[in-house]
């Protein structure tokens, strides 16, 4: 396969990340109007920024809830973006939003709790307290009523409708990012140190897995749950998570693709590629571990989104440019 | 030669609730410096200002290295601010306010142990803002408050109005043993120049040449130190600090658990070595490291100039606790080749470092 220049859209500032809704792409860069742009790179609309900065926006296919330093959140109605709700929870930074796999629940970082708003912008649960304000949120994809949160090292697994966790591991560090595995059986943290947490929730378990040279800045499972694909440095690390203890005791692939510092990695939906983009604009496709394709871009990679079909990969950078390659 | 410096200062504002933080804020927001400057604040701190370029956060402190309290930094610092840093439209400045009961080291360590944090911005200074009236109430059983001090390249004594003359002195002396570097401003207000905030270059290498001498001949008069001051701009080096750089001691150590909290009888002081000639590099280093290893959780902040043997340029260097950086700081020229280190920490011996400093000048 190999990628091909579709599309392209500029936004304000450096993108913060890129998501597919439908047939429609929604841009949030660190500042400045959140874009919604249709695959051809068309603007549809450009949506109110929040003030001194941007949280990492969230879509469905008929609603983009966005948020950011003012503490607000808004939801947008897609694809006419008429504004539908907006909430404005404190002074407080909100960092990023995220939707429930079935689109009804968006799951807030807001201070030390974690916030269940309904398509409303209503509370229906408050998480918490967390030790640490709670930097991000993962739902389970195959269950819409279980989010798992991350605060200072650790994390915490909800179910709606319990006010106590189900489920949780704690270290003595803190978490910037969380994932969980589509197949519902890992979830993984990305640490402010060099090292993530894989959680095996069949064992109650979690696995520390050290040795990286950065800061894990990319996490992402393939569609199928079987590979974990990390990045920081230049070298992406591939983790098999099929055996009994998972990666446990096992050596992962090491894709050495880049020269720079991967910060973007996305597998397709079909699980058969991965791409990876580094902070010197190069974006690589593999599939095996070996490269396919690769394109080389003027700025820093910060954020890749397939398509829900597989046939269009966001790419969007560090000057606000998104570009949309075609996979052919 | 270097390349251009384009780390965004940061300046790190603390002191008690009721110092003057909310007054000096609103000022250094409203005042026309032509500045553009961010303001990080606690969520759940005594200011609340309503302006749109302060942002809220919570102070969330985690260690980077299991346990080791030099290495505690501030998680939500190192997210807030690497978002910052990605704008295309940077800000001048960043000025971060601690509640008043924070301990300031790990506001400081986050721009050293964090080598994001250390790329894209550098520390300016630690104000700390005192309330003349009624800091003597709580500087002797408050160890937020003696840190404060400890940390402090500033130190604004607030409310001067409020007392006499004669008490201003004396708790300028205080203040002076405790931290013995740190510039002393008297306002009321907090009325003074900006620039005595955001242009101070405390942790700056290449402006390390500005070790208050005043201090020294307060310590020790019979030595004239006039000629130590002021040199500097030329220091041109690329940041090569060898074995030098970022000197990390042991960090595994029990004893570097932080438990000094909320003991009264530990006093802050400052101490400062001089030696007229030159120092053996080695030992001086190795001395150090060691120093810093054992003593580094008790030890706010070090900073010194050295002459070593065989080197036509001085050796400037700062620390904060086990954290050191050091650097070239420009030929000697004609100057007297001389080395200073001063240290302000706790239970700082003053007869063991000036025998251990001795042993490794020549």
């Amino acid at each position: 396969m190999g990628l091909k220049k579709y599309a392209a859209v500029q936004a304000d500032d450096c993108i913060l990340n890129v998501q597919w809704a439908g047939d429609h792409l929604c841009v949030t860069p660190v500042t400045g109007a959140i874009l919604v742009v249709d695959k051809e790179g068309e603007i549809t609309s450009a949506l109110p920024d929040h003030g001194l900065g941007n949280g990492a926006s969230s879509a469905t296919p008929d609603l983009v809830a966005t948020c950011g330093f003012d503490g607000r959140v808004r939801f947008h109605s897609l694809p006419a973006c008429e504004q539908v709700a907006e909430v404005k929870l404190g002074r407080s930074v909100i960092e990023r939003v995220v939707w429930s796999p079935d689109g009804q629940h968006l799951a807030v970082g807001f201070g030390k709790n974690l916030l269940i708003l309904d398509r409303k912008g209503e509370t229906v649960a408050t998480f918490g307290e967390h030790q640490t304000s709670v930097t991000d949120a993962a739902w389970n994809p195959k269950n819409a009523r279980e989010v798992a949160s991350v605060s200072g090292g650790g994390a915490r697994m909800w179910r709606l409708g319990a006010t106590e966790p189900f489920a949780k591991f704690d270290w003595g560090g803190a978490s910037l990012s969380v994932a969980w595995s589509p197949d519902g059986r890992w979830l993984v943290t990305g640490d402010q140190t060099a090292s993530v947490h894989l959680y095996d929730f069949n064992r109650d378990y979690p696995l520390h897995i050290q040795g990286y040279e950065t800061k894990v800045k990319a996490m992402a499972f393939s569609p199928d749950g079987k590979k974990l694909a990390t990045g920081g440095s230049p070298m992406v690390t591939v983790w098999d998570c099929t055996p009994k203890n998972g990666p446990e005791g096992s050596t992962p692939g090491q894709l050495q693709f880049h020269q720079g510092d991967v910060e973007a990695i996305a597998w397709s939906p079909d699980g058969k590629y991965l791409a990876t983009g580094d902070i010197l604009g190069r974006l690589v496709l593999s599939a095996n571990d070996k490269p396919v394709s690769a394109f080389q871009g003027e700025n820093n990679i910060t954020s890749l989104a397939w398509n829900p079909d597989g046939t269009l990969l966001a790419v969007g950078d560090g000057d606000g440019l998104v570009v949309v390659f075609q996979a052919v | 030669m270097a390349t251009e410096d384009t780390r965004v200062p940061v300046t790190i504002l603390t002191g008690f609730l009721g110092a003057g933080k909310t007054t000096l804020l609103n000022r250094i927001l409203t005042e026309e410096h032509g500045l553009r400057i961010a303001v990080i604040e606690n969520e759940f701190g005594e200011i609340g200002i309503d302006h749109e370029l302060v942002i809220n956060t919570d102070e969330e402190l985690f260690e980077m290295n299991n346990g080791c309290i030099c290495c505690t930094v501030r998680g939500d610092l190192i997210r807030i601010l690497g978002n910052l840093m990605k704008r295309r439209d940077k800000f001048d400045h960043i000025l971060i306010e601690t509640t008043g009961l924070a301990d300031p080291g790990p506001v400081v360590q986050t721009f050293f142990a964090d080598e994001e944090m250390q790329d894209k911005l550098k520390v300016n200074a630690v104000v700390t803002l005192v309330d003349a009236k009624h800091i003597l109430l709580h500087i002797d059983d408050s160890e937020e408050a003696k840190e404060q001090i400890a940390f402090a390249d500033v130190i604004i004594l607030n409310k001067s109005d409020l007392v006499t003359p004669a008490e201003l002195d004396s708790l300028e002396r205080r203040i002076r043993g405790m931290n013995a570097l740190a510039k002393i401003h008297r306002t009321t207000n907090a009325q003074l120049p900006i620039a005595n905030v955001l242009d101070v270059g405390g942790f700056n290498l290449d402006r390390a040449m500005e070790l208050d001498p005043h201090f020294l001949e307060e310590e020790d008069d019979e030595h004239d130190h006039s000629h130590c001051d002021h040199e500097h701009g030329h220091c041109e080096h690329d940041h090569d600090h060898s074995d030098c750089d970022h000197e990390h001691g042991d960090c595994k150590h029990e004893e570097h658990h932080h438990h000094h909290h909320h003991h009264h009888d530990e006093t802050v002081t400052s101490v400062a070595l001089e030696h007229v000639g030159d120092c053996d590099g080695e030992k001086l280093n190795a001395w150090l490291s060691e120093l810093l290893r054992t003593k580094g959780q008790d030890i706010f902040r070090t900073k010194g100039i050295v002459a070593v043997r065989n080197n036509p340029k001085r050796i400037v260097f700062q620390g904060v606790h086990m954290i050191m950086n050091a650097a070239d700081g420009g030929p000697w020229g004609e100057r007297q080749r001389k080395s200073v280190l001063v240290f302000i920490g706790r239970h700082l011996d003053r007869a063991e470092l000036t025998k251990a400093f001795q042993a490794c000048t020549l």
